[in-house]
């Protein structure tokens, strides 16, 4: 059994960090990306028009029912065959995530507008607010505020996911330390390294996620007089399972599909 | 059909030259403000509207009753344009706005000037009072954001609530929203409001509250209303017409005071037993 080398941790950090940044920097493009795109395409998916509410469909289901490696390879190898052109590594990366991102995201968003009371779109009507400005005014912002904790959560995921880019050598933290392991034969030091820098972003998020969950919980429950158990205590393993489900857990995509 | 043995149309006294209503019984103004002919509603085969003939004078306030079901809040959605009829013919302050089984081009120009409130509260919660007044003036009749705050505060008056501007909704209670969404309504500057069971989830108190705050827009303001209520206190004493639903059918119409005392449809009486007791 051999002894956990701290002096060579420290020694690969700068490179380690450098890897972690081409992974941030993905992963923010892509949430960006991925939360515009999905407005329109959630709109799509509502549409009154049947073709246009069945491609938006289409598009949805292929990327939730086909795995994001597949995809990614997809990109990367086959569409520069199809296309004639030369996709780089990270860019081929950036179109396979937001695309697979961007289908989850559209469920979220489209929840969240059928969550919208139509009363309240049938008053944006009243006031003679046409389709765009009741988008834009009335449904959407409430529809993203209601979803925050599941847009966060799809978030979480795609930077974890992120490391599936690594097999098409795109420079992230996941090929990296993948580079360094092989090459230095040192894969216990590497690969907690990565471990600690995925979880050192995507644990602070988590938490975010859970307060921004308990407080909706509890603007839900204002007025019975009761509030719910403190975060840490609702983290604790097995709590998880007892919690109340809200309407905006239920409606995580990600996690429908998993039940 | 309407089947109405003292309705509007058949009433004898003074009747209007063009329209035959009997201006001297219903209403202050004299000019007719709504009316419908003929209007149909089927929803999944059931029909819910049948040949509805309807009439509004400027400034009236028309109670509508009825059971659950019987088309009341369904002829108030087809004024509205949030329902589209399947037949007849929607007249606007002189102008077709629904015929041939669609919307005129006239509904586009006169369409801002009929407002509606619901039965649940439909202030935008993501939004302070000033914003849910404001938000319309703005984007649709172009004021700017001073224009449209003086106005926001003018209604909030008017419905007694100006110390509420900067609110969110959630910290309302529930006359106060309704009262908001009065004044939300108030912001476009209406000739007909339509009012569809808006005190039905408050306390009478409360309720009483808001109705007298429509009763006092009709008499300071001119509005036309039409209310669907089973509020029969306030039908009594701040209707000029009382129109009863049945089955789909405008059954009686007629003045409060004939409703309550004299009226000999059977259904009605039904009606309006259970509902006082």
């Amino acid at each position: 059994m051999s002894t956990f080398d701290w002096g060579f941790l420290v020694s690969i950090l700068p490179e380690m960090l450098h890897g972690l940044w081409v992974t941030v920097q993905l992963t923010v493009i892509v949430i960006v990306m991925s939360m515009l795109l999905a407005i329109p395409l959630a709109v799509a998916r509502m549409a009154r028009i049947e073709v246009i509410r069945w491609a938006a469909q289409g598009y949805i289901e292929l990327f939730r029912c086909t795995p994001m490696l597949v995809q990614l390879f997809w990109i990367f190898y086959a569409l520069p065959v199809l296309l004639g052109v030369t996709i780089s590594g990270f860019m081929s990366a950036t179109i396979a995530l937001t695309a697979n991102l961007t289908a989850f995201m559209a469920e979220a968003y489209r929840s969240g507008f059928q969550a919208v009371p139509v009363e309240q779109v049938e008053a944006a009507q009243m006031l003679r607010l046409n389709r765009f400005q009741q988008l834009r005014y009335i449904i959407v912002p409430q529809a993203i505020k209601q979803q925050i904790p599941v847009i966060l959560s799809l978030n979480i995921s795609i930077f974890k996911d992120s490391a599936l880019v690594s097999t098409i050598a795109v420079p992230d933290l996941m090929f990296t330390a993948n580079t360094i392991s092989s090459e230095s034969y040192k894969s216990l030091e590497v690969f907690t390294l990565a471990a600690l820098m995925y979880f050192a972003i995507a644990f602070p998020a988590s938490l975010i996620t859970s307060n921004i969950e308990r407080r909706s919980q509890l603007a839900g429950q204002r007025g019975a007089g009761k509030s719910g158990p403190s975060l840490l205590t609702r983290m604790m393993p097995g709590n998880r399972a007892t919690e109340t489900t809200t309407d905006t857990e239920t409606a995580d995509p990600k996690k429908a599909e998993t039940v | 059909m309407s089947t109405t043995d003292d309705s509007i149309e058949n009433a004898a006294a003074a009747p209007d030259a063009e329209s035959g209503i009997d201006v001297t019984r219903t209403g202050r103004f004299g000019k007719v403000l709504v009316s419908t002919r003929g209007l149909q509603k089927a929803f999944y085969g059931r029909t819910i509207l049948k040949h509805c003939d309807f009439d509004m004078l400027v400034g009236d306030i028309t109670v509508i009753i009825g059971k659950s079901g019987s088309g009341k809040s369904t002829l108030l959605r087809a004024l509205a344009g949030l329902t589209e009829p399947d037949d007849g013919n929607i007249r606007f302050d002189g102008e077709v706005v629904f015929e041939d089984q669609k919307r005129t081009e006239a509904w586009a120009t006169v369409n801002q000037e009929i407002g509606m409130i619901f039965q649940t509260y439909t202030l935008w919660p993501h939004m302070n009072v000033l914003d849910n007044l404001t938000l319309a003036p703005r984007k649709k009749l172009g004021l700017s954001a001073s224009e449209a705050q003086d106005r926001a505060e003018i209604a909030l008056d008017e419905v007694g609530m100006k110390q509420h501007l900067l609110s969110r909704s959630t910290q309302l209670s529930g006359g106060e929203r309704q009262r908001v969404a009065i004044a939300r309504a108030l912001m476009m500057r209406p000739k007909l409001l339509l009012c569809d069971e808006i005190t039905s989830a408050l306390d009478p108190p409360v309720a009483a509250e808001v109705l007298g705050v429509l009763t006092r827009l009709k008499e300071e303001e001119g509005i036309a209303l039409a209310l669907v209520t089973h509020d029969m206190a306030f039908a009594a004493k701040a209707a000029d017409r009382l129109v009863f639903f049945h089955e789909g059918e405008i059954a009686v119409n007629t003045t409060p005071e004939e409703a309550f005392s004299q009226h000999e449809n059977e259904d009605l009486k039904k009606f309006v037993d259970a509902v006082r007791f």
